[in-house]
């Protein structure tokens, strides 16, 4: 298991340089320009030399490529071209804790309500609680999040003023963000539950146990469920990379400092070190979720060797 | 197993909870916290740079200018008290304010404003503002090319700045000194801070001191207790960067916020509202909205009777009724009203369909013009509201199929700095200081970097130079609107509408003064909140 660990480590160093060249070139390459953008419309060609050279934009392409490895090497992750007072790794550091802490909440969340929804449809299949659970289902997941975050608003902050509309640092400051970025994850979770569930009710296992006169509490507990986690395991590690995705949306709307806003900025303002970095933090998570989904594995399946 | 991940999950919920709020500002600032939301994070808050929509109102907060607007756009006295002016107007005594200080508590002298404003023009920092503010001062082009100094302003002692200017250049030297971003700013502050001074200080002498910039998140302002026009009666100004219009309008309904700029698409529902009809405040805004035609790629704008068809197919009072719904108005001249010296009473090109059908016919080019492409500047939804419009009256009036082309905002202002990829383009100019000279001098100089119609006109540069060097403002001014209306008629640009600011005021704010430049209020100096 070490050794795979390791192995799957060592495999990321490839990825994140394969990932850096990939937005370092289409980053260059999108028409627009950094200098013109923080410039505006008080550009003027020579305002625009002095800061390209400042920025060090004016050298081939290859060498500012080298000279930012070169910096990643040394873990610095260099200053902002729209803010040259900004250290990148000061924005990302802010930022990222925000937005971790909002997918996480939004992803636990929605593993204890997608399981219970998942684990109560597959019990009570072809009831009316099975029927509005799969139409809450399907209606989690084909509503986009701008919708359900805009009547979330609606209902709970203004018609009946209970939570704050947007913005960040107080406890209430989560709940909307939160629900709105659970929604489709729970919707998904219990989807994959049900079915998961639902097949293993039918093993011959299952059967056995009840006919030995096993409680049905423990039937489910002991041997269905332990049985239906794997598909849901890798279902909350796609749901955690459905949050941090799905966080370019809530975080606009609901005003939140994290690295989605950082992102999208960088974009906007083609900000080529802020916006790799970002790049480079969204691969590390990437990375990381798939590597524990896969460790998780043998954790709940002995029989799974790496 | 699976209740173990579920118990997993939930301990997680509890913990994440339990960890607490992340840094930042609470909700429910303290009461006496003024608090007016930003569009986006300001790239930055050194005032000679700070001239974008996000960083300007910041800096405005924060520093002086030795003379500012009222609300009216009348000059006031800020910096100094008062200023004689030689009879052949070229020197300017200011006599300054000996109870200005910095927020450090040194301060204001006559050396300051010196030193500022040579920091200003420097040739070093290539200030855009230095360009507008003391590019008409004598010894200017000398201390582009190595001089010391900028040798025509003199401190012959504290509370004395003498400002000479260049003959040629001396044209509303007054109004481009109420530019906010020509402020005197505390040298101290600025060599103790080095590269990225502005990140965690101010260097200003204005009604709010710097206080926290949590970037993309918040910018606190605290009050100056030593401002030299009395202390702010209010604690501070708290001001969230909220990205999304309709954010800040949610914000703004559930008490979150004090003032917002109202989204035009909620403007006639607001308006209508019995409660919030009441908290909306309109006013004039200096900006025009315009259509540029390049002749660079276009090459039918090469001839001026075929520019002037286009303008005198575009039915602005239509536009103005059924798109805007009379909230912006439409434009004869390209200077809007709100600049001294507006134009009043020109009528400009008229709606006239035929005549500009007959225009063409002259031209040689009716029937035969391909498919115009329009670029709209994506910066706010007003460009494309206004561009829909008038490809339909081209096509209808003059038979040209029109292209309309959308882009974001880094990629647009690229191809309109390079001039030879877009057709014509949406887009408005608002103003930065109130004078004549920041429309015509900018947007229609030959040489200006800011012409992006490529407009080249010897008589038209002769009219502004002559307004430039002309002795007094009823001359200038008179000499402008020559200037004007031959631009106008000429049709580089085809000005389409005035706009108009809307904002949303809470009842309990008072005090508070709007202007029609910059972003539509003055300093909140006096602003109170009674609640």
């Amino acid at each position: 298991m070490a050794r795979y660990v390791v192995y799957r480590v060592g495999m990321a160093v490839p990825l994140f340089l394969g990932a850096a060249l990939l937005i370092f070139v289409a980053g260059h390459l999108a028409p627009g320009d950094p200098v013109q953008t923080v410039l505006g419309d008080h550009y003027t060609p020579a305002a625009g030399a002095v800061l390209r050279h400042q920025l060090g934009l004016d050298r081939p392409l290859p060498v500012q490529f080298a000279r930012y490895l070169g910096d990643l090497a040394r873990l610095n992750l260099g200053t902002s071209y729209v803010n040259p007072g900004l250290r990148v790794a000061d924005l990302v550091g802010h930022a990222l804790p925000i937005s971790l802490r909002l997918a996480g909440l939004a992803v636990a969340l929605a593993a204890v309500v997608g399981v219970l929804l998942g684990v109560g449809a597959a019990t009570a299949r072809r009831t009316i609680l099975d029927s509005l659970i799969q139409v809450g289902v399907v209606l989690g997941l084909s509503l986009p999040s701008f919708v359900t975050a805009a009547v979330l608003v609606y209902l709970f902050a203004l018609r009946w003023p209970l939570l704050p509309v947007a913005g960040w640092g107080a406890p209430a400051n989560y709940v909307l963000p939160v629900a709105v970025l659970a929604i489709s994850p729970v919707a998904f979770i219990a989807r994959i539950a049900r079915a998961s569930v639902g097949q293993a009710l039918l093993e011959d296992y299952v059967r056995t146990a009840r006919s030995k006169g096993l409680r049905a509490s423990r039937v489910l507990f002991r041997h269905v469920l332990r049985n239906a986690a794997l598909p849901v395991v890798t279902t909350i590690g796609l749901a955690f990379g459905n949050a941090i995705v799905g966080a370019f949306v809530v975080e606009v709307v609901f005003n939140i400092p994290g690295i989605a806003r950082v992102a999208i900025n960088a974009i906007l303002q083609r900000d080529y070190t802020v916006l790799q970095a970002t790049v480079l933090v969204y691969t590390a998570l990437f990375s990381l979720v798939n590597l524990m989904v896969d460790v998780s594995y043998a954790y709940l399946n002995p029989r799974i060797r790496y | 197993m699976f209740l173990r991940v579920v118990a997993v999950g939930a301990m997680l919920l509890v913990a994440a909870v339990a960890a607490g709020p992340a840094p930042g500002p609470a909700n429910g600032q303290a009461p006496a916290m003024f608090r007016t939301p930003l569009n986006g994070e300001p790239p930055t808050l050194d005032p000679y740079f700070a001239v974008d929509s996000a960083s300007a109102p910041i800096v405005f907060l924060m520093y002086n200018t030795l003379v500012s607007l009222d609300s009216t756009g009348r000059l006031l006295p800020q910096g100094a008290k008062s200023w004689d002016v030689s009879p052949n107007g070229l020197i300017y005594t200011f006599h300054l304010r000996d109870d200005m200080y910095f927020h450090s508590g040194r301060k204001v002298t006559a050396a300051d404003w010196k030193w500022s404003f040579e920091r200003m023009g420097s040739p070093a920092l290539r200030s855009t503002v230095g360009s507008v503010v003391v590019a008409g001062i004598q010894g200017y082009d000398a201390y582009q090319n190595g001089a010391s100094g900028i040798a025509g302003i003199t401190a012959p002692n504290p509370t004395t700045l003498q400002i000479t200017l260049n003959p040629a250049r001396r044209g509303g030297f007054l109004n481009r000194l109420a530019y906010y971003a020509a402020v005197v700013v505390d040298k101290d502050a600025v060599q103790r801070g080095g590269n990225g001074w502005f990140a965690t200080q101010d260097a200003g002498s204005g009604p709010f001191v710097f206080k926290e910039w949590a970037h993309n998140d918040h910018l606190t302002l605290a009050s100056f207790p030593r401002y030299y026009a009395g202390a702010p009666r209010i604690a501070g100004v708290s001001v969230p960067i909220v990205t999304e219009s309709q954010t800040q309008l949610s914000e703004y309904l559930a008490n979150q916020l004090d003032f917002i700029q109202v989204p035009l698409g909620d403007y006639q529902r607001i308006s209508a509202d019995p409660t919030l009809g009441k908290q909306l405040l309109t006013y004039p805004r200096a900006q025009v909205l315009f259509l540029g035609l390049n002749p660079r790629v276009y090459t039918a704008f090469k001839d001026a009777r075929v520019r002037r068809a286009f303008a005198m197919a575009i039915d602005k009072v239509k536009i103005s009724k059924t798109v805007f719904f009379g909230f912006f108005t439409p434009a004869n001249s390209i200077v809007p009203p709100g600049i001294p010296g507006f134009y009043t009473g020109y009528k400009g090109l008229p709606y006239d369909p035929a005549g500009a059908r007959k225009l063409l016919d002259e031209a040689g080019v009716s029937g035969k013009l391909p498919t115009l492409s329009i670029a709209m500047n994506p910066f706010t939804p007003v460009s494309q509201m206004m561009a829909e419009p008038v490809a339909a009256m081209l096509k209808q009036n003059l038979g040209v199929d029109v292209q309309l082309q959308k882009t974001e905002f880094s990629n647009f202002i690229a191809n309109e700095n390079k001039r030879t990829v877009y057709q014509s383009f949406m887009t408005g100019w608002s103003a930065d200081y109130l004078d004549y000279s920041d429309y015509l001098d900018f947007l229609l100089y030959s040489t200006s970097p800011l012409n992006r119609q490529s407009y080249e006109s010897a008589d038209f540069d002769k009219l502004v130079d002559q307004a430039n060097a002309a002795p007094n403002d009823a001359q200038r001014i008179a000499i402008y609107h020559k200037a004007e209306a031959l631009a106008v008629t000429d049709a580089p640009m085809v000005p389409i509408l005035f706009s108009q600011f809307a904002y949303l005021k809470k009842p309990y704010v008072q005090g508070l003064q709007t202007t029609p430049a910059v972003n539509g209020w003055l300093p909140f100096s006096g602003v109170r909140i009674v609640k």
